[in-house]
């Protein structure tokens, strides 16, 4: 065995234990800004972690329409996303750089919202219907917009290979970098959508569909499934960086990734801020106000395409 | 006023089918007249003089006058009075035409009469089984006076379904109740749902009755019902109880104390002030919007206090007798509640301020759940539902009641009639509310708290009575009888209107628009389930059978 691949398990590994340890506290910083801003007192930083034993903790019932199908949801969930944490560098370099590239990403980015559209089928109630009709008609205006991002930065940087698009390629251009700050904002606007948060948690929205997709979840699987969700907004948080904000001004290792997850709790403050501050948007508002996005965004392609 | 010239235009056009006209009080109005004639009668005053209908009553007057009676209440609002048609049926086929077609608002009401007493509204478009529970048998009335408060009828069913109607074409059903997160209390809307869109529903409600009308008919004294009237709702039961006890003042003619009429007005407000900071945070919670939610719920709790302080309850204050009230304000809480006022007001005033201008939460409300004149007169909708549509409507102005017509107050209105405009509605009468409790407090003087009664109330008279709830108008109908009890006593709480609005609020509306759109007519279920005589256990599960469930209680009671 040689040197590179140990390097290459030991940081995929690293990845995937910070996801898994620092995205229930990452819930927890929410819930206590959020918790400010409503003038309250809120739980302490922990209490997901408590949570989360609390439902593994519980009874398992299956009451689903297809059982098998709402276990196999649950556990591809949280397989699919901690598959991504391996990809994509998260202030180290990107693990498994060889194998595969971002057209792997951006499907493993959209299989992991198909888990969720799969655990609503199987619930079978009519709320998880709605809900999961729904969350479709966002995946299918979300993930092109993901798609548009990646894609001006891999013609900026000639190149599909992760560790290069993934470090802040769409600046990587001669002049000032238009189609890169247009993405940015794009992403910044969409991004409470991509953590599935207030307000566009809309396939949820619990004082209308309780809980969507969720509706049929309860202990170990529920945990699995929220413990999936939360990691996701690492995940997500993590992609914004790489791809917009990389610069570390040249500082050594250890600081250098200190920096990285610093950055990542501003995106969760700026979430947390988002969501304390706005009410649901109904999904016919959202749709039109993502087409806009995308439309944007098509036209930043192209822009990247003449260079600029 | 309502004029003499106007009664004689009545009197001149329907001569002979209107038997009598009694004006008791110069705000009241009672017309007896011949069942033929009802239907037209009620056409003219609905329709041609512009009444707004309240409610329809069944009475079983059968011990008394030997027959049923129909009584069809009507508001004219801006000549102060309140009007009530009344029709005998004899007793042997107690039939009486309906008027749903002429004021579509009486349909539960006439509905109501049939289920309860069995008198069948001859012409309604829509005679289904509304309030008793579906394993009723068919031919057992609770409210005639020949069933005791404690009947159980023979052959309750309690396996028989409710039979729902087929929904329309290419609609799925999505149950909306009887438990949702933003239900508060247990109610079924049967959605027919097109894509995102709802093309209808189907509404059955009532299942929380509890015979509150029976009993105080059957079992309870004049100012026990005082009591049982504040639990009728949990937010608005000072209004209930002071209702109650001025219908009953009206019909015995008791002329109450100054200071009681302060009390009850400063009370009143109080409760408005609350629940309409409920009601806020409530319907920025439902549309997602959870940090209004929490703030509004803050800004509310030191008026719970204030509350706590002056009753010794944070709710269920206990405030009226027939008469007056039970306790004074005594002068060293007034500083305290002007306190209590000013940081009200600074407080609420940066919120609504930023409310109106946040465009956010106006796109999820504006052309929300539209109601529009037609249906406020139609549906006989009251309220901040019906300000909203830019109907000035207000009973604290309209038929002024205890000291309404010493303070000044602006009756607000907006002209959206949708979840926006209510939102400001609501908003903005905060801070009348304020105004009305600092004229209080100024004009207050000492004074007895209580009117001194001697004899019993005398027998068979008709009390009236319009509050203004923090929901719309509350009213009391009340009879009075023997035995230091009513006769009948209708309650007809601003819900049970303003939910029969809201199929047409709700219809060719996004799914998302639904809980909003019944949120903003602040749905007061218990306020509408108010009778019915057993209260049986419905909660059937597969491990409990509900005879089981029965026997079980009924051991543990043993």
């Amino acid at each position: 065995m040689n040197d590179s691949v140990i390097i290459t398990i030991s940081i995929g590994l690293a990845n995937i234990v910070m996801a898994l340890l620092l995205a229930p506290f990452c819930q927890g910083v929410m819930r206590k800004v959020t918790a400010i801003i409503q003038s309250r007192k809120g739980p302490p930083l922990w209490q997901p972690y408590y949570d989360l034993l609390k439902l593994l903790g519980k009874e398992d019932i299956e009451s689903g329409d297809s059982p098998v199908m709402q276990r196999a949801a649950v556990y591809m969930s949280l397989a699919t996303v901690l598959t991504i944490a391996c990809l994509i560098p998260m202030g180290l370099s990107a693990p498994m750089n060889s194998a595969g590239d971002v057209m792997l990403l951006i499907y493993l980015l959209t299989f992991s919202g198909i888990c969720t559209l799969l655990g609503g089928l199987a619930a079978g109630s009519t709320y998880s219907l709605i809900g999961i009709s729904r969350q479709m008609m966002i995946m299918i205006m979300l993930e092109p917009l993901f798609t548009v991002a990646i894609i001006v930065g891999a013609v900026h940087a000639q190149s599909f290979r992760l560790d290069t698009v993934l470090d802040g390629s769409v600046y990587m251009n001669r002049g000032f970098p238009w189609s890169g700050v247009i993405m940015l904002v794009i992403m910044l606007l969409s991004f409470q959508a991509f953590v599935e948060r207030v307000p566009f948690d809309i396939s949820e929205a619990e004082t209308e569909l309780m809980e969507g997709p969720l509706i049929e979840y309860s202990g170990p699987k529920l945990a699995v499934f929220k413990y999936a969700s939360m990691v996701k907004l690492i995940i997500y948080s993590a992609l914004l960086i790489d791809i917009f904000f990389p610069w570390h001004g040249g500082i050594s290792m250890p600081l250098q990734w200190m920096l990285f997850w610093l950055k990542i709790f501003c995106l969760v403050l700026l979430a947390a801020l988002v969501a304390a501050t706005h009410a649901r948007y109904r999904i016919d508002q959202a749709v039109r106000f993502f087409a806009l996005l995308l439309a944007v965004g098509l036209a930043a392609v192209v822009l990247a395409g003449f260079g600029y | 006023m309502f004029d003499q010239a106007r009664l004689n235009r009545l009197k001149e056009r329907f001569g002979a089918s209107l038997l009598r006209a009694d004006m008791p009080a110069d705000k009241r109005l009672f017309l007896y007249v011949e069942p033929s004639a009802l239907k037209d009668i009620c056409r003219y005053i609905f329709i041609d003089m512009d009444a707004r209908y309240v409610i329809s009553i069944g009475v079983d007057d059968r011990p008394f006058s030997g027959s049923f009676m129909v009584v069809h209440n009507f508001a004219f609002d801006r000549d102060h009075l309140l009007c009530s048609v009344i029709v005998l049926i004899p007793p042997d086929d107690p039939r009486v035409d309906s008027i749903t077609d002429v004021a579509p608002a009486a349909n539960w009401a006439e509905r109501e009469i049939r289920d309860m007493l069995g008198i069948e509204p001859v012409g309604h478009r829509y005679p289904k089984r509304l309030i008793l529970p579906d394993g009723w048998p068919d031919g057992v009335y609770p409210l005639r006076k020949d069933i005791s408060w404690d009947h159980v009828p023979e052959g309750f069913d309690g396996g028989r379904e409710y039979l729902f109607d087929e929904p329309p074409e290419g609609c799925m059903v999505v149950p909306f109740g009887p438990f949702h997160p933003t239900l508060d209390e247990p109610s079924h809307f049967r959605l027919y749902v097109e894509g995102e869109m709802v093309r209808g529903c189907e509404y059955r409600g009532f299942m929380v009755h509890r015979g509150i009308e029976k009993l105080s008919e059957t079992v309870m004294s004049y100012n026990d019902i005082n009591i049982m009237a504040e639990r009728i709702c949990g937010i608005c039961g000072c209004v209930h109880s002071v209702a109650y006890s001025q219908a009953v003042e009206a019909a015995a003619a008791i002329k109450i104390p100054q200071r009681a009429k302060y009390v009850r007005t400063i009370m009143l407000e109080i409760e408005r002030h609350h629940s309409h900071l409920l009601w806020a945070g409530l319907a920025c919670h439902i549309i997602g919007f959870d940090t209004m939610f929490m703030q509004s719920f803050r800004i509310r709790e030191p008026i719970m206090h204030m509350a706590e302080k002056i009753t010794g309850n944070r709710k269920t204050y206990g405030l009226c007798v027939i008469g007056g009230v039970r306790w004074d304000i005594p002068l060293e809480l007034h500083g305290e509640i002007r306190q209590l006022l000013d940081r009200l007001e600074g407080e609420w005033n940066p919120v609504v301020s930023s409310l109106s201008k946040d465009r956010n939460i106006q796109k999820r409300t504006r052309g929300v759940g539209v109601a529009d004149r037609n249906a406020v007169k139609n549906m006989g909708l009251v309220g901040p539902v019906a300000r909203a549509a830019g109907i000035d409507i207000d009973c604290r102005r309209d038929h002024p009641y205890a000291a309404y017509d010493r303070v000044e107050f602006d009756v607000i209105t907006e002209q959206g009639g949708d979840v926006w405009s209510r939102l400001l509605v609501r908003a903005r009468e905060v801070f009348e509310s304020i105004k009305i409790i600092r004229h209080c407090l100024e004009k207050m003087e000492p004074g007895p708290l209580q009117a001194e009664i001697k004899d019993e109330l005398p027998v068979g008279r008709m009390g009236l009575s319009s509050v203004e709830a923090p929901r719309g108008e509350s009213h009391h109908f009340v009879i009075t009888g023997e035995n230091n009890r009513p006769r009948r006593w209708r309650v007809r709480a601003p819900t049970y209107q303003n939910l029969q609005g809201v199929p047409l609020m709700i219809k060719d509306q996004q799914i998302a628009d639904m809980t909003i759109s019944l949120g903003s007519i602040d749905p007061c279920f218990s306020c509408t389930d108010r009778l019915e005589t057993i209260d049986i256990k419905s909660g059937v599960t597969k491990i409990w059978s509900q005879e089981e469930l029965q026997k079980l209680a009924n051991r543990k009671k043993a």
